[in-house]
């Protein structure tokens, strides 16, 4: 069975490489150029300059960053320490009577220590035994727990990304969402994260790559505003430091 | 189920079906303005608007003109990170490849987030003729799936039905009666399609760029179940039209500054994904098996075509909906085709090669070029809608009634007597039909104007029948003035400046 299906996929392969000569033979013969194998110059890569230029303060980040966030509907704290981190996410968890949690297998979370400011909870931390269905870990929980790998004030995003001990389930399958972001992470635009991808090439990056920029939502019943449509609805970002 | 084959109607004739549906138009209208008016705001906050567009336009054109480079980069990228890349020719063989890896995935669902290019290849029908469930997943797209019709908007597909239609639709598909509120019936949808999210073999997404130096695919949503369809089964599918690419993460920036704001007046929607291959091999997430099927569909067709390259450039915003006359008032349905408005009448016919079938919707446009304004990347489509009728008109398939109506105009036209004629016999024959100065009557040649209005009636005495006397009263007219009215007058004329002078005076602009 295994080996009829990779018998297969390796005839697709060598027929879809067959056809991507013919394919791109016919796109240079339409465009009246021969077949181009050298890199062609591009004079207006990325964004215009007076705007690569352009960068906040950090406080101007910060009240951007909120207020970016605010008005799509999400929740944003400020805080001081890891430590007010983990008492906001532990009230939080109580308030809301949160069961389940799942959280990324990160330093920074261990050291929260969540299982034991949550008592009330049972706290899974992501992809740690390989019996367990993590999907569905993440598809019950109330809370999913993740740390910000980047965050764009200008357009209120933020950035994690998939490793591992990083499932990209943990901040799509919960119904609320608690971000960290550690504030050094915090840049002005999107600009600034995307040419890290760039910078780090194609065999370093992840798979997954999800900017979140605020909680689920749609507007496809009579322009009707709805929030959690699919992924979390209720969206916390705890800017930290 | 979603079907975009052309219906024998014209777009006059579902035109008038969609103008006769109050909440249509309304639902049309309030929904084009609000988007219209969400970019306005975001584009002019953002600020600099026509040098981003400009960037956008540079960036598109660059990456067609060197298709052949960029899109085998990505090709040879993508199969680096691990992805099965096949071609497609046609619809139909990007049909028979989906078919093909969902039997062997022993497939018994697919969940789909928003894809044109489905659409456009009519995939759900084929996935069901082999017993394969299709699932839309946008909440949108579900609506109109489980309704049977086809998307009447890029961005908003269900923008034709109110929440008492919808709420009557998923009561029928939950068995229970749920309540024509949004909330709840969200609320429904979320429960239901998780189940789905979890028990399918496969998820499909579209595309909305492809970035060719690492060779990932991008996708901008707000829902969330584009996220779902990349993470939660173990074969994902993604169907992308070979003009997607862009070079690099760095001109993202440009088309996620352009996109979001064009389509919604979001700054950015809540959700961009990049996926760079399945998963990798300790992840404990993402899709195991990942396939990139690329489609031409005669999208190649445009490539060296002075007139029609640029539509390729096309990121498919929706903003030439919302901006365009015509289509607020009629609506996507009366297009007849996956893609409505003036992008729709353009591509349309492009991609089908076959102007003469589907002509009359480049002729649903009044050419005022707002479309042109509203496009984040400046594509001319009011010049292209011009093309189009030209090479019509050149390929025999112009309207021989129209035809027949401008030589009659230059022979009634081209000789005086013959006009004179022909008025004195219509002052004649509207003795018929005139009621109480205006002729209503909805028979013959005067049907369609009459639809909606009223023709006045010929006057008793035409300007040209009065042109003798004004001519011999202009002549003496133009004889010197009465030495004393002249006087008067200038008296007045000067007495105006002495006012104006002095700030007084209405006729100033100031």
């Amino acid at each position: 069975m295994a080996d009829a299906h990779k018998e297969w996929l390796e005839k697709l392969e060598s027929e879809s490489r067959a056809k991507q000569e013919q394919f791109m033979n016919n796109i240079s013969a339409r465009l009246g150029h021969p077949r181009m194998t050298a890199k062609p110059q591009h004079p207006f890569r990325g964004a215009p300059d007076f705007w690569k230029a352009f960068e906040w303060p950090l406080e101007e980040r910060i009240g951007q960053f909120t207020s970016n966030f605010l008005s799509v509907g999400g929740h944003v704290a400020r805080l001081e320490t890891m430590d007010e981190a983990k008492r906001f996410i532990a009230e939080k968890a109580e308030e809301m009577g949160a069961k389940y949690v799942i959280r990324q297998n990160e330093p920074e979370l261990d050291a929260l220590d969540l299982e034991g400011a949550m008592p009330a909870s049972r706290v899974s931390v992501w992809n740690t035994d390989p019996e367990q269905h993590w999907r569905a870990r993440a598809a019950e929980a109330d809370f999913g727990v993740v740390i910000a790998d980047h965050a764009v004030a200008y357009t209120g995003s933020v950035t994690v990304l998939s490793a591992e001990n990083k499932g990209r389930s943990v901040s799509l399958l919960p119904t609320v969402l608690m971000i960290v972001i550690p504030i050094e992470r915090l840049q002005t635009r999107l600009g600034e994260v995307l040419a890290t991808f760039d910078e780090a090439g194609r065999d370093k990056l992840p798979a997954g790559i999800h900017f979140i920029s605020g909680p689920s939502r749609s507007s496809d019943i009579e322009n009707d505003l709805t929030i959690g449509v699919h992924g979390p609805g209720i969206v916390y970002a705890l800017l930290v430091g | 189920m979603a079907s975009g084959t052309k219906t024998e109607k014209t777009v006059k004739a579902r035109a008038e079906l969609a103008l006769n549906d109050e909440f249509l138009r309304k639902a049309v209208r309030f929904t084009t303005e609000r988007l219209r008016n969400g970019k306005k705001k975001a584009s002019e906050e953002h600020g600099n608007w026509e040098e981003w567009r400009e960037r956008g336009r540079q960036i598109r054109l660059h990456t067609i003109a060197h298709l052949d480079y960029y899109l085998n980069l990505f090709v040879n990228n993508a199969r680096a990170n691990g992805v099965h890349v096949h071609f497609a020719n046609t619809g139909e063989e990007a049909v028979q490849l989906s078919l093909d890896i969902a039997r062997h995935a022993s497939a018994k669902s697919v969940v789909k987030s928003k894809s044109m290019v489905s659409e456009e290849l009519h995939l759900n029908h084929a996935l069901e003729s082999i017993g394969v469930e299709a699932v839309e997943t946008d909440l949108g797209e579900y609506i109109i799936q489980l309704a049977g019709e086809m998307p009447s908007h890029i961005v908003i597909p269900a923008i034709h039905k109110n929440r008492y239609q919808i709420a009557e639709l998923l009561s029928k598909e939950a068995g229970y009666t749920l309540p024509p509120d949004t909330t709840a019936l969200a609320g429904f949808v979320r429960k239901k399609l998780r189940e789905k999210f979890l028990d399918a073999e496969i998820g499909m997404t579209g595309c909305n760029f492809a970035i060719a130096e690492t060779g990932s695919m991008v996708l901008f949503e707000n829902e969330g179940n584009a996220r779902m369809v990349t993470t939660v089964p173990k074969t994902q599918i993604t169907l992308m039209g070979m003009e997607r690419i862009i070079p690099s993460w760095e001109d993202l920036e440009v088309m996620a500054t352009l996109l979001p704001r064009s389509a919604t007046g979001q700054k950015l929607t809540m959700y961009m994904s990049g996926i760079t291959g399945p998963r990798r091999e300790k992840d404990g997430d993402g899709p195991d098996e990942m396939h990139i099927i690329i489609v031409d569909n005669g999208r190649s067709l445009q490539l060296g075509d002075p007139e029609f390259q640029e539509l390729l450039n096309c990121i498919r915003c929706g903003a030439c909906l919302n901006a365009c006359p015509v289509y607020r008032h009629i609506g996507g349905h009366a297009y007849g085709s996956t893609y409505s408005g003036p992008i729709g009448a353009v591509l349309t016919p492009s991609l089908n090669k076959n102007i003469a079938e589907w002509d009359d919707i480049a002729g649903a446009s009044s050419l005022c070029g707002a479309c042109y304004e509203a496009c984040p990347v400046k594509i001319p489509l009011h010049d292209m809608l011009v093309y189009l009728r030209r090479r019509k008109v050149e390929s025999g398939n112009g309207n021989k009634l129209e035809s027949l109506g401008m030589q009659g105009f230059a022979t009634v036209m081209g000789n005086s007597s013959r006009l004179g004629g022909v008025l004195r016999l219509g002052k004649l024959g509207q003795k018929l039909v005139v009621r109480s100065g205006v002729i209503k009557t909805k028979l013959g040649p005067l049907k369609g104007w009459n639809t909606y209005r009223v023709t006045p009636s010929l006057p008793k005495e035409s300007f040209r029948d009065r042109w003798q006397t004004l001519d011999q009263e202009l002549k003496q007219g133009l004889r010197p003035m009465d030495p004393a009215m002249r006087q008067r007058m200038e008296e007045l004329v000067k007495q105006r400046e002495r006012e104006q002078k002095e700030g007084r005076g209405g006729h100033g602009h100031g």
